[in-house]
Formats: C-alpha cells, structure tokens, sequence
C-alpha cells in the first residue's frame, strides 16, 4: 500500500513537472510563430531589402524603413558594452584573485540589489543625472552642442543596467576555475598577473565571451530605461551626441498607434520579429561559448 | 532528517504545480462569468490620456462618494494606448485627446466627449528671449518652421534679431493626443513633428523647464497648477500671435493664470486645434450598466468639478448631444 502511494506520488511529480518543462519549451515557440505570422502581410507588400536598408521611417505614407532603428539599437549596445564590458572584467577578477573572500560575500547583495532595481528607475536615475551631465560637461568637452538625451545617455545607463548581471556571470565563471591550476602556476614562479594572464584568462576565456554575450542579448531587448534618455529622433545618428531610436522603443512608443494606421501593427510585429531574431542569435553564439568552457 | 525535508519539499513543489494549474485556467471561468453578468461587475478600468488623466482622477474620487460600490482603475499612458486597450478590449474606457481619424471610425469605436483643454506651446522661464517672446509672441508660420520644417533653426530668426541661438526641439516620444493635436494645428501629424523626443506630458514639460535654449508643447493641465491656477516654476508658455501682426495684443495676452487660459479656450479666443475636445472611447456602445452609469454622471453632475480641475466644461448643445449618444440603454 505504502509502495503504491510512493510510486503515484513519483509519478505526479515526474508529469507535472514535465508538462511545466514543456510549456516553458513552448513559450519561445509560440511567440515566434505569433510574430511570424503577424508580420507576414508587410514581408508581402514590402521589398525586405526596402524594410531593413531604408532609413525613411513615415508611416501614414507607407514608408517603414527599419535601418535607422536598427543602427541606433546596435549602437547604443555596443556603447553599453564598451563600458561595461572591461568594468566588469577587471572588478571579477580582482574579486575573485585579489580581494579577501569577505568583500565577495559583501558584494553578493550589493550585485543583486543592482540586477533588482526595476528598469524605470534607472532610466529615471538617467534623465536626472546622466542626461543634464552630458549636455552641461561632456558635451561641451568636444565642442559639441547637445541636449544630452543621446545615443550616449543610452549606453551609460545601459552599461550601468548590465553590469550586475555581466559581473556576476564572469564571478561564476572564475568561481568554477580549478584552484589547482592557479595553485600549480604560482608554484611555478609566476606572479599573480602572470597567473592571471596566462592560466586563469585563456581557461575561462569561453565562459567570460558567453557572460558577455548573454550581457549584450540583454542590454539589446532593455526598453523603457532607454528609451527615456536617448531621444527618440528617427535619424541616423551621426556621433555619440545626436539622439537615436532603439528598435524596442520604437514598438513601445508606437504601439499606441497600432490601431490608427493601417499595416502598422504587421510592421510593428516585424520589429518585435528582428528583435526577437537578433537576441536569439546572440544568446545562440554565448551558449556555444558557454557549451565549449564546460566541454574544454 | 534530510530524507524528510526533501519529502516536504517536494510536497510543497507540487501543491504549487497544482496551485500553478489552476490559475491557469482562472481566465477561462472568469471569461464565462464576465459575460453573463457584465451589469453587475464593479470595476470600471480606464487607460490613456495623460491630458485627462488628472480630470479622470477627480471624477473618479467624486464618483465614489455616490456610488462606493463602484471602483474605478485609472492609468495613464498616452492616447495612442487608451485607443489601442480600449479597441482591444482590455480596459472598459480610453481616455482618448486628439481628433478621432477615419480609420480609427471605420473600425467602428465609440467614443464621447467630455470637456475640453488646449495644448500650448511652452518654453523654460530662463530662456534669454523670454521678454521679447511675450511681447511679439510667434505665428503660426514660426511655430510651423520650428516645429515641422525646421527652416528656423535659431532664436534669433524667430524673433527677427540678429543672435543665433539655437533653437532646441522637443516633441513626444509616445503615441498621443498632445502631440497629434500640436501637429494637427501646424498641418501635420505626429511623426511630421522634430526635435528629441521625450515619453510622457510631464517628462516633457521637464526637458522644456530645463533647457533654456527649449521649446516645447504641453496640455493645459501640466503647466498650470491646479491648485494655484499659476504656472509650474520655470515653464513658460509663447503667446501665439493669432492676428500675426507682429505684436500680442491684449486680446491675445490669456495666458497668465490658468483661468485666463480657460476663459479663452471656451470662447474660443485660443484657436481649435491647439484646443480640443477629450474623449472617453470604447470598442463599441459600452453595455456595462455602471459605464453608462459613469458616463451620465460625467456629463451631468460631473461637469461642475471640470473647471476647479483646470478644464474647460461642454457646452450644454454639446453635453445634450453627447449624452443622446448614451440613451437607449
């Protein structure tokens, strides 16, 4: 009797825990196919080539141009990413190769309150002191006439958004090097630097490439933060100080018109599609990566 | 000891899974009871307009005193939003204040206004031309230049001085009323409008009251206090030369307190557009009993609280004619 009630309960766990694995499966699933088809009508009445190399973006005369949207969107990342990218490189390895195991357990909660924050504090945080900075000091650094809602408000605030979450993968990833293999280069002769050079970088090369690569996917997809600091102007931005227009600030601002103009939601599906797309190839490439540094 | 902790834990695991099931199909059930017995629902949601948004909020609290049962969820978003929740079906009523397209009446909505306000042209109260904005003001043509050709870049231009300043544009980022109001007067739409673009009414009125070298637009509502009737510190509106004789005439000079400013947008002295009628709109004639309930109340009791909230109330041809549209229910 016992053993039989044992065995349902096993089985129950097993199923449902299968079907919620299955649902989470299906999610990505769905989503795409909802956004393939929505956009399906605009793929029919434009020339692709038209939709992503066209930077004349006037939808009440059908133009739909999403060259515009998709430089500012690749910009404001890689600025981000610039930023972020060493900060967070230098301060994991300290933390993990220099500093007292007390400060990482201290900076633990400090990283989490930072993934924690909700984006529209940031980007709040961004028009009271990013943008008025960037307009009143940096700009007139190099002689440049801005209003400080830029390209570059975009990626600072960005950089900043993505810095726990880049920070504490490299963290994992350092975490997880053997300690024999820094324990056999010091006992070698090498110096710390040394160590870290040649041991502890090229072993966790691959994972510290997926962290960045996860990093990026997500800074690329971040919204509202963004969008409240750099502008919203479609143009091509010419330096760091003009405004720009993300792709995801272009379906938050316009969804509001979606019902108004006609084609205009199967166009706006198509720039949730790209994004979609876009992300998916990112995180695809930082799995490899990831794959590779357990594999190796 | 460990063996029993992981028993309880997995107790509880599937409790939730169980749990997780049936909120999943909570929506379903709800679904069918929403449609049997939509008069006695007691939440009214409405989303869209920041330009209503504070008018809705009064109403909503004075609406409460009578009716307590009735609850009402306001959020504020933009135009474009309460259209598009509103035609989707997500909220009961969209605040809604532009000027309602063909498409948007070809898709059937319903919609009703409800009182009136104006979207002014605004620039901060440090900007080096403010005095001998205010007193020559600027035309349509100017506005038009700055706003949607672009051809005046700088201050100096504008007010026929020789400076050049230049001139810093800001326009909505968000799909909305104000904005589609603002480019309607000047001959445009939305998208037609430059300059850095900025999400939310009073997001905008900030950039202006911060850049000395902005100009801007904002509603009524977001630049006069409503409890001062004054100005927010630091925004400034540009009187709009309407007789374009280079001069703002004292018939043209409301724009001091908000009860000026109100006065003229009812008498029409302020033209229309940049004034305009706000709206309420639905997917189709709101069936709910406690909506029409609303509504009524809106356009009867409610009307009297429209000018201490800083807008301008319906004419009574317009109110009658608004509230046939609720009749038959």
């Amino acid at each position: 009797m016992k053993m039989s009630r044992r065995k349902i309960i096993d089985i129950l766990c097993s199923s449902w825990m299968l079907a919620c694995l299955s649902f989470v499966l299906l999610i990505p699933l769905i989503m795409l196919l909802g956004l393939v088809l929505k956009s399906l009508p605009i793929l029919e009445s434009q020339s692709v080539s038209d939709l992503f190399f066209n930077s004349m973006w006037s939808p009440t005369e059908g133009n739909y141009g999403f060259a515009t949207f998709i430089i500012s969107s690749c910009m404001v990342t890689a600025l981000s990413f610039i930023f972020a990218g060493p900060i967070c490189l230098l301060s994991a390895i300290y933390l993990t190769q220099y500093a007292q195991k007390r400060l990482l357990i201290l900076m633990q909660p400090v990283i989490d309150i930072l993934a924690g924050i909700p984006s529209v504090v940031y980007g709040v945080w961004g028009i009271l002191v990013i943008v008025p900075m960037i307009s009143q000091y940096i700009s007139p650094l190099f002689g440049v006439q801005s209003s400080g809602y830029s390209i570059l408000a975009g990626g600072v605030v960005l950089a900043v958004m993505s810095i726990p979450f880049i920070l504490s993968l490299i963290i994992e990833v350092f975490n997880n090097i053997p300690l024999e293999l820094k324990e056999a280069s010091l006992s070698v002769g090498a110096t710390r630097w040394e160590t870290i050079k040649f041991v502890i970088l090229p072993k966790g090369f691959s994972g510290i490439m997926a962290a960045f690569g996860l990093g990026v996917s997500k800074a690329f997809g971040e919204t509202i933060a963004v969008l409240m600091v750099v502008g919203n102007v479609s143009q091509i931005p010419t330096d760091l100080f003009s405004a720009g227009y993300p792709l995801p600030a272009l379906i938050a601002n316009n969804y509001g018109e979606m019902m108004s103009i006609p084609q205009y939601e199967s166009v706006l599906m198509l720039a949730a599609l790209i994004l979609f797309m876009i992300v998916i190839i990112f995180n695809f490439f930082a799995r490899l990566a990831v794959f590779h540094s357990e594999v190796s | 000891m460990s063996s029993q902790q992981s028993r309880n834990f997995l107790t509880y695991l599937n409790f939730y899974f169980f749990l997780f099931f049936i909120i999943c199909l909570i929506p379903n059930c709800k679904k069918n009871t929403n449609k049997s017995s939509s008069s006695t629902k007691t939440t009214i949601s409405i989303s869209g307009a920041f330009a209503l948004y504070p008018l809705t909020v009064k109403w909503a609290e004075e609406f409460n005193k009578i009716y307590p049962n009735i609850r009402i969820d306001i959020s504020a978003g933009g135009a474009g939003k309460g259209m598009t929740d509103a035609l989707a079906g997500m909220v009961d009523l969209g605040m809604f204040s532009r000027a309602i397209t063909k498409v948007e009446k070809d898709r059937g909505m319903w919609y009703i206004a409800v009182t009136k306000d104006a979207v002014l042209p605004t620039i901060s109260a440090h900007n080096p031309y403010l005095q001998e904005l205010k007193l020559t003001g600027l035309r349509k043509d100017d506005l038009h230049s700055i706003f949607i050709s672009g051809k005046l870049g700088d201050w100096g231009s504008a007010l026929g001085i020789t400076h050049d300043q230049a001139i810093h544009v800001y326009t909505r980022s968000d799909a909305c009323g104000a904005a589609g109001t603002w480019a309607e007067y000047l001959g445009g739409v939305q998208e037609n409008l430059k300059g850095i673009g900025i999400f939310g009414d009073p997001g905008l009125a900030d950039a202006v009251k911060k850049d000395p070298l902005g100009i801007g637009y904002n509603n009524t509502i977001y630049i006069y206090r409503q409890d001062t009737k004054q100005k927010y510190d630091g925004l400034e509106v540009i009187p709009i030369d309407i007789n374009e004789n280079g001069l703002v005439d004292i018939d043209e000079n409301f724009y001091g307190n908000m009860d000026q400013i109100i006065e003229a947008i009812g008498t029409g002295k302020y033209p229309s557009p940049p004034a305009r009628e706000l709206y309420f709109v639905a997917k189709e004639k709101p069936s709910s009993g406690n909506v029409i309930t609303f509504l009524k109340w809106v356009l009867q009791d409610g009307q009297k609280y429209v000018l201490e909230a800083g807008y301008v109330p319906l004419k009574n041809t317009r109110i009658s004619e608004e509230l046939s549209k609720l009749a038959g229910n």
